[in-house]
């Protein structure tokens, strides 16, 4: 039992589910949909997911800390619109420059929501539903044409979508699959092995706790916050360029799909858990959907949304029988083990004095 | 004893007097402002009318005072709104009796309210994510219902209750919120299920342990929350003479902004509906000043994210402002005595 | 003997009304265990928060080494080599045993290198001769485990001082000794260390010296050589202890609940017991015998999950506090913040709180003069001080929120109350007024549970002593043949002089 407890853990079983879950989808929708194993499904597949891996990847920095930001969407759909009407107005903008735009700005949106949750202490529910509306009412009421056009982006803009880094046969690895892959083992990365990742676990696990042992909790929150939202720049850059064509709706609703995939990835709605590769996994399971259910012809793809929501509700609920299960096994393991203990005889006596 | 009684609480008490306070004179000024613009602003005529644009939203905030109260959160209201008008139009459409699609709209509601009630209250999952989840599927479900259509093929007695006056200037929807609202205040000002609502708000524990049956009450208010959304979502569709599958999307931002800014507290076991009242007042008539000089409904949506944001931040500078305050002043009268040591 | 490594000089503290600490002087040094003990609000916490930078004195000074220092925070706290470990551990229960030892260091590089955490931790808990897997996370462990956490990360910080407040009063009497253990090891590597303490036997029998506060004032700081338990009692109390006021032995009526076997899984087994009208039976043990448990599933807020319970001659299941209180069950809390009390309620509606339905009219609504009619009476009869049913619980003082607490289950007229730590926290006289009210109650054919942790209490106010150690039924004493040191002993899970097993 023991060794059990230490060599598995509760994170380690649900993402070895997942991947389970994600390759019977593969299996049972290839039997559903016609040339299914096809590259081009590969592209469609990898690419909307590559979006909403990045976008979660920051929701997940921000859940770790038991907060939620609703506002993503709306800073995706910002950027990509504002970044993509600069870059049909300015050709000679330099992609790292347009990069930079969309980090920044989102970044900037990102710190406005940090400010509120951390210093304003303003339940981040509230702040992120507010500013939700407001980037989303900043977006239509943004000055020119309401609409980005494909035809009027820079050239490398134009072809950034269909820019391959390997292609193995009919698999291409497109450049915006691979950013969203650097950008979840980079945060990864960061999550595991800096000291700033381990204290947004912490702030989130016990805020209690944090606060006396002295964390700077409201630094650690805010930087969450921007870090969401400069994620979300980067999503706005691969928006636009998957995209091109934008309306003022640009990217609403992304933010439902990034806390799917948050939650679904195995992060606590209460803080403290969760991993840049689970919200990758949660991010394939929903896009894998999201794309298949388009072509499946036996249920409407309306049913899209529908199902996304329940796939929520499945995990939270999912989450929690799993975890009550385990903390019985682990008590009762923890029982029997003091009951060992006790028939060892007591060391010397405790009387100091 | 009573003679020692906390200063802070005092305080607490004092500034919820002062924030309904401040909702009033806020209240006046836009009144004031409204009125020297448009000529007979204050008219019955042109207050029923600013009621009547926003009147689902305005009787759900009723429903969704007692939910937060609770100290919960019900964010798939404008869903099931949407729901409940894509289920009765679509029955309508395919033939159903039009008083059958209206009940099974209503008993839509009932039950996805139902449904979220029994995560919240007997599973224990946080309201937050339980409807979070409510608000995506529900959508997706009307969806499913009306895919990308319009449907303005809606039975025509309900055409009509939504857009003739029934009594006086006044149509059914306007005199439905004047009957609820009565009756929304005297369930939680003067009734036991209002007491055990403010109860478990401020303290679940205390009422679990007191034996009031914590999972009944929160199961009650979100199964009538759904109703009542599933009502405003039929009578929102009856008012417009139409639906499609955005129907009422994103009215959860007016609903809780209404709510809170009224000073009911987030975090549930505190305000009052006549803050409420007073707060929905200064929302319609600041989105027609804004409407008045000529903001876009888009930009009014911004504002009123903005004041949702404001209306929890203002009390909390304000508080640490305060305590900040107070810890000077005694910072200074300890002084005093040090230096003469 | 060594220069003092932490110094209070003078210090006072006040917040709004109370003088919470009131020039306390109090020193320091290096491999002394230094007890500090005080009833509840005697100003203990306070002094441990100024010690730790969470509070600024008003007054008084704070030396560390022979230097004068300003603790604004805890990390500056940390810097100056003293650290804290609470009642409840502050751990991180997601983060591994060795996370959370060195979370709080910001010397251990750029990147976490987790192979080396792994071993420090271990090597630190082998200092302390601990046995405990410093991968797995937190959550999973037992109360006394994350305190050795604590305990753990102090020494990762090299703590020159350690501040620890009650650390054992959720724990087993098994894990005390362990804890105790390594107290004083902490101790002989030269850590002074400073114990929060509530029950004077285990504080005098680790302590090197015993310092007293009360009312914010420290009144002695003596030699443990030096000290007696009734001198400790007496300086606590500000006076001799008078004699408690006994329970008058009541006519014992008819067999009013027969508890067979009761057990939850992992927290109490087999406990059995009878209770008669008109009888009290004390509950005794030490904290973390599961007494409270036992209360709990008898109202039906954590039922039990075997055993068998007879009341007033039916064999009845409690799974909800709703069915205890039809039957005639009531429990009070022995936390009546977190579980009594509405705080920003008036008095009248949390007295009238467990019985609301009847005083609901046809609609519904609540009949109010009815319900401050009722509150009103047991202002008097309890005489809570309050100038009206209509203030604020918030507003009143401890021993008038237990009378409200008190009357809010005495209005829902039960056969079988539950008192749970009735007296904590509370001032002298009331407590008086409830020891009577408890023999009138009995005396009115009641049949009270009595569970407490005041052991003169328990023996004063009960008819007959049912002892728990850790979720075990010790044995049950009638009061005649009970004495203090029986029930200590059986609390204390010794082999000594144990008693018949009563059914």
């Amino acid at each position: 039992m023991r060794s059990l407890r230490r060599s598995i853990r509760p994170e380690q079983i649900r993402e070895l589910i997942l991947v389970l879950v994600i390759l019977a989808l593969v299996l049972f929708f290839g039997t559903q949909i016609r040339d299914y194993y096809s590259g081009r499904t590969f592209i469609r597949v990898s690419t909307s997911i590559a979006i909403i891996a990045v976008v979660a990847v920051g929701e997940t920095l921000v859940f770790l800390t038991r907060n939620y930001d609703l506002s993503v969407g709306s800073i995706v759909g910002l950027t990509a619109f504002s970044v993509g009407t600069q870059l049909s107005y300015y050709h000679f903008i330099p992609p790292i420059g347009a990069v930079l735009m969309c980090v920044g700005l989102g970044a900037l949106m990102g710190a406005f929501n940090g400010l509120l949750v951390a210093y304003g202490r303003v339940p981040s529910i509230i702040v992120t539903l507010g500013t939700m509306a407001i980037y989303r009412s900043l977006l239509v009421e943004y000055p020119g044409n309401k609409i980005v056009q494909f035809n009027a982006l820079p050239g490398w803009l134009q072809e950034f979508s269909s820019v391959n880094v390997v292609k193995v046969g009919d698999f291409e690895l497109r450049l915006i699959v691979a950013i969203a892959l650097a950008v979840v083992i980079v945060f990864q990365l960061v999550l595991h092995f800096l000291p700033y990742g381990r204290r947004l676990y912490a702030v989130g696990s016990n805020p209690e706790a944090a606060r006396v042992a002295g964390f700077p909790s409201q630094r650690i929150v805010f930087l969450a916050f921007v870090l969401s939202g400069a994620l979300a720049g980067v999503a706005g850059f691969m928006f636009l360029g998957r995209f091109g064509n934008l309306t003022v709706v640009a990217a609403m609703g992304t933010e439902l799909q990034a806390i799917a995939a948050v939650v679904v990835g195995g992060a606590s709605t209460m803080g403290g858990s969760g991993t840049a590769f689970g919200s990758l996994l949660g991010a394939s399971l929903i896009g894998l959907l999201d794309q298949s259910l388009r072509r499946w012809p036996v249920i409407s793809e309306f049913w899209r949304d529908a199902v996304l929501g329940i796939l929520i509700l499945l995990a939270v609920a999912g989450d929690r029988a799993i975890i009550e299960r385990l903390r019985t096994l682990w008590a009762r393991s923890e029982l029997q083990q003091r009951s060992v203990q006790s028939i060892v005889p007591r060391g010397d006596s405790v009387h100091g004095s | 004893m009573a003679r020692e009684s906390s200063p802070t609480l005092q305080r607490l008490v004092n500034w919820l007097k002062s924030w309904e306070g401040l909702l009033l004179g806020l209240l006046i000024v836009v009144l004031i402002i409204n009125s020297s613009a448009v000529p007979a602003y204050l008219s019955v005529g042109n207050q029923v009318n600013l009621f009547i644009l926003y009147i689902e939203r305005i009787i759900i905030a009723l429903m969704m005072t007692f939910v937060i109260i609770n100290g919960e959160i019900d964010l798939s209201v404008a869903s099931l709104m949407g729901l409940a008008a894509g289920t009765m139009a679509r029955l309508y459409e395919v033939g159903v009796p039009s008083g059958l699609a209206v009940a099974a709209a209503l008993g839509a509601g009932l039950v996805c309210g139902a449904f979220n009630g029994f995560w919240v209250a007997f599973v224990g999952l946080p309201s937050l994510v339980v409807t979070l989840a409510g608000l995506i599927t529900y959508r997706g479900l009307v969806w499913v219902l009306v895919e990308d259509r319009s449907i303005s093929n809606l039975p025509g007695w309900l055409n009509d209750l939504g857009q003739k006056p029934l009594v006086g200037p006044f149509p059914l929807a306007l005199i439905l919120f004047f009957v609820l609202a009565v009756v929304a205040f005297i369930v939680l000002q003067y009734s036991g299920f209002g007491r055990y609502v403010y109860v478990i708000g401020i303290n679940r524990d205390v009422a679990r342990y007191s034996g009031v049956d914590v999972r009944r009450v929160k199961m009650i208010l979100f199964t009538a929350s759904g109703f009542i959304a599933a009502l405003s979502g039929v009578l929102y569709a009856a008012r417009l003479g139409a639906m499609r599958s955005s129907t009422a999307e994103g009215f959860e931002l007016d609903i809780i902004t209404m709510v809170l800014l009224g000073g009911v507290s987030i975090f549930g076991g505190s305000g009052s509906l006549r803050g409420v009242l007073l707060s929905i007042l200064i929302i319609l008539n600041l989105r027609n000043g804004m409407g008045l000089a000529y903001l876009s409904a888009n930009l009014q949506t911004g504002v009123i994210g903005l004041l949702l944001i404001l209306s929890v931040l203002v009390p909390n500078l304000a508080r640490s402002a305060q305590a900040r305050l107070a810890r000077r002043r005694l910072a200074l009268r300890t002084m005093q005595p040090a230096e003469e040591v | 003997m060594h220069a003092p490594v932490l110094e209070l000089r003078n210090v006072s503290k006040r917040f709004d009304m109370t003088q919470a600490l009131d020039d306390v002087s109090l020193t320091l040094y290096p491999g002394e265990i230094h007890a500090l003990v005080g009833e509840n609000g005697a100003g203990k916490s306070t002094l441990i928060k100024v010690a730790t930078g969470v509070y600024q004195p008003d007054q008084g000074e704070i030396w560390v080494n022979g230097r004068r220092v300003q603790i604004r925070n805890s990390q500056e706290a940390q810097a100056l080599g003293i650290a804290a470990i609470y009642q409840e551990p502050m751990i991180f229960p997601d983060l591994s045993v060795a996370e959370n030892i060195f979370i709080s260091h910001r010397d251990r590089g750029l990147l976490v290198n987790w192979r080396k955490m792994y071993e420090d931790a271990e090597a630190i808990l082998a200092k302390l001769d601990v046995n405990l897997d410093v991968r797995v996370p937190a959550r999973g462990l037992t109360l006394a485990a994350q305190q050795t956490v604590e305990i753990a990360k102090a020494i990762s910080l090299d703590v020159r001082t350690l501040i620890m407040d009650e650390p054992t009063s959720s724990l087993s009497a098994h894990e005390v000794a362990q804890l105790f253990r390594l107290v004083s090891t902490l101790r002989n590597q030269g850590v002074a260390i400073l114990f929060i303490g509530h029950r004077l036997e285990e504080v005098l029998g680790i302590a090197d010296r015993v310092s007293v506060l009360r009312d914010g004032k420290l009144i002695s700081s003596r030699p443990r050589s030096e000290v007696t338990i009734d001198q400790i009692i007496r300086d606590m109390v500000g006076r001799r202890i008078e004699e408690f006021f006994a329970k008058s032995t009541a006519q014992r009526g008819e067999l009013l609940m027969s508890v067979r076997g009761l057990t939850k899984e992992n927290v109490f087994s087999d406990i059995s017991f009878d209770v008669y009208r008109g009888e009290v039976l004390g509950l005794a043990g030490l904290v973390g015998s599961r007494r409270t448990d036992v209360g709990l599933a008898l109202f039906g807020v954590e039922p039990a999950d075997a055993g068998q319970i007879i009341f007033e001659g039916r064999e009845v299941r409690i799974n909800s506090p709703q069915q205890a209180l039809q039957m005639g069950i009531a429990y009070l809390t022995e936390d009546r913040r977190q579980y009594g009390l509405c705080m920003p309620l008036p008095i009248a509606a949390n007295v009238t709180l467990p019985t609301l339905s009847n005083y609901l009219n046809g609609l519904g609504l609540i009949r109010s003069t009815a319900e401050c009619a009722d509150a009103e009476e047991f202002r008097q009869r309890l005489s809570i001080r309050a100038p009206s049913v209509q203030v604020e619980v918030a507003n009143l003082s401890g021993g008038n929120q237990q009378k409200v607490v008190l009357s809010k289950w005495l209005n829902t007229k039960p056969k079988l109350l539950i008192l749970d730590e009735p007296t904590r926290g509370i001032d002298v006289r009331t407590k008086a007024e409830v020891h009577h009210m408890i023999n009138d109650l009995a005396a009115q054919g009641l049949g009270i549970i009595l569970i407490s942790s005041d052991l003169p209490e328990i023996l004063a106010m009960s008819d007959r002593i049912l002892v728990m150690r850790e979720g075990r039924q010790m044995g049950v004493f009638t009061r005649q043949e009970a004495t203090q040191e029986d029930i200590m002993a059986a609390a204390m899970g010794q082999e000594y002089k144990m008693a018949e097993r009563q059914p």
